[in-house]
């Protein structure tokens, strides 16, 4: 009887896909065979440029192999391709904490709760890292921190991150106008700069969840030939979510009740920025 | 369904439609000629995603609409029936008229859905 690995090795040839190569990387690494699944994840990668799981596989072959310039290189990579790779953001997050840099071991984390809230393991090391839950004080704390100007990191702090700003900056007359229930400024990464009247560890989810749909909305607008996204609004039964951006770099983001009108917020939402010194 | 996107397109202010499956597959299009349908279904799939959790996380209900803005022109994402109807808006067009001469449209394609 042909075994799975004759199988896969055959559908890479005659069919392939990504998933069948990633399922051959796997048995011939299981096998023993480490050149051999490195090969075929490199052939993948060839193959399927797009494919993130294959960039993992090779990451973890070259961790074990003591090779980790080029696997923290390769999960990079791998959250590039698929923003919602587990095992690359979880081993980029092991990568950082060894190394002595929590802070970006804290924003691979964080992006894992984006798309697994609740995982215990992930919680258990923010508050390993931090020393308490994750909360958006811990956020704020972390934009600020020293170890931000380590190198490698897989983003650059923003200006503004890198002030510690009291909690009620800019906007407190967003959220004392008539059907604001709360609001926020993050920078690009959906990390919280500013927040006010919003409940603990809300706002950190609210930015991070303003992000992800920002980043949708501008590859919408882009596949219509629009330009750069300006505003978007999600209106639900009980409440809608306002989110103004200023050249990719903040979003204020509001949470108001249904009939709010969005040009109400805006003038607001843009004199929050300039109060702030990003506008 | 496409005549109805077809109609839909004549409303002041439309640059063209998408009907798309709530996981992101192209159900119907009226897209302008060299847009590409799978593309943008496949990011609204992905904003409907985001909105879904973005709402329960808030507990704001259902998500009713998207509206996603540009200096050029803007989306409007509207569910329609279990479908999602996207429509492409022109930089000028009046958004509350433009949802009120929507409705009719959203009703018809959630009627169709439904048989």
């Amino acid at each position: 009887m042909e075994s799975e690995l004759e199988r896969l090795r055959k559908k890479v040839e005659n069919f392939p896909s990504a998933s069948a190569y990633n399922r051959l990387a796997e048995l011939v690494r299981l096998g023993g065979d480490i050149a051999g699944a490195e090969a075929v994840c490199r052939r993948c990668i060839k193959e399927f440029p797009r494919n993130g799981q294959a960039y993992v596989i090779l990451a973890e072959i070259e961790m074990v192999n003591g090779r980790k310039d080029e696997a923290v290189k390769n999960l990079l990579t791998a959250v590039e391709r698929d923003s919602r790779s587990y095992a690359a953001h979880r081993m980029l997050a092991d990568h950082y904490i060894e190394t002595s840099r929590p802070p970006q071991a804290l924003q691979h984390l964080r992006q894992i709760l984006t798309f697994k809230p609740n995982d215990p393991a992930v919680l258990k090391k923010i508050e390993q890292i931090t020393g308490k839950p994750p909360t958006a004080s811990v956020t704020r704390q972390v934009a600020g921190s020293p170890y931000q100007s380590a190198p490698g990191r897989p983003s650059e702090p923003t200006p503004l991150a890198n002030k510690i700003l009291p909690a009620s900056d800019g906007l407190g007359g967003l959220v004392s106008e008539a059907g604001g229930r709360g609001a926020l400024i993050a920078d690009d990464k959906g990390r919280v700069v500013s927040s006010q009247r919003l409940i603990s560890q809300q706002e950190e989810r609210l930015a991070a969840l303003a992000a992800e749909i920002s980043k949708a909305s501008q590859q919408a607008l882009t596949a219509v030939g629009q330009d750069q996204l300006s505003m978007w609004t999600m209106v639900a039964d009980q409440g809608q979510v306002l989110a103004f951006r200023r050249e990719r770099t903040f979003t204020v983001v509001i949470l108001a009740e249904p009939g709010v009108r969005p040009a109400m917020l805006e003038i607001r939402a843009r004199q929050a920025l300039i109060e702030l010194g990003a506008g | 369904m496409q005549e109805i996107l077809i109609q839909l397109n004549r409303v002041r202010g439309v640059g063209g439609s998408l009907l798309v499956s709530s996981d992101g597959l192209p159900m119907a299009s009226a897209l302008r000629e060299g847009l590409d349908e799978n593309q943008l279904a496949a990011t609204v799939g992905s904003l409907i995603e985001h909105s879904q959790s973005l709402a329960k996380h808030l507990s704001l209900g259902n998500p009713r609409h998207l509206h996603t803005a540009s200096e050029q022109g803007s989306l409007l994402l509207m569910v329609a029936g279990n479908g999602y109807l996207v429509v492409v808006i022109d930089s000028q067009a009046n958004l509350t008229l433009l949802q009120l001469e929507t409705k009719p449209f959203l009703e018809r394609i959630a009627q169709r859905l439904s048989l």
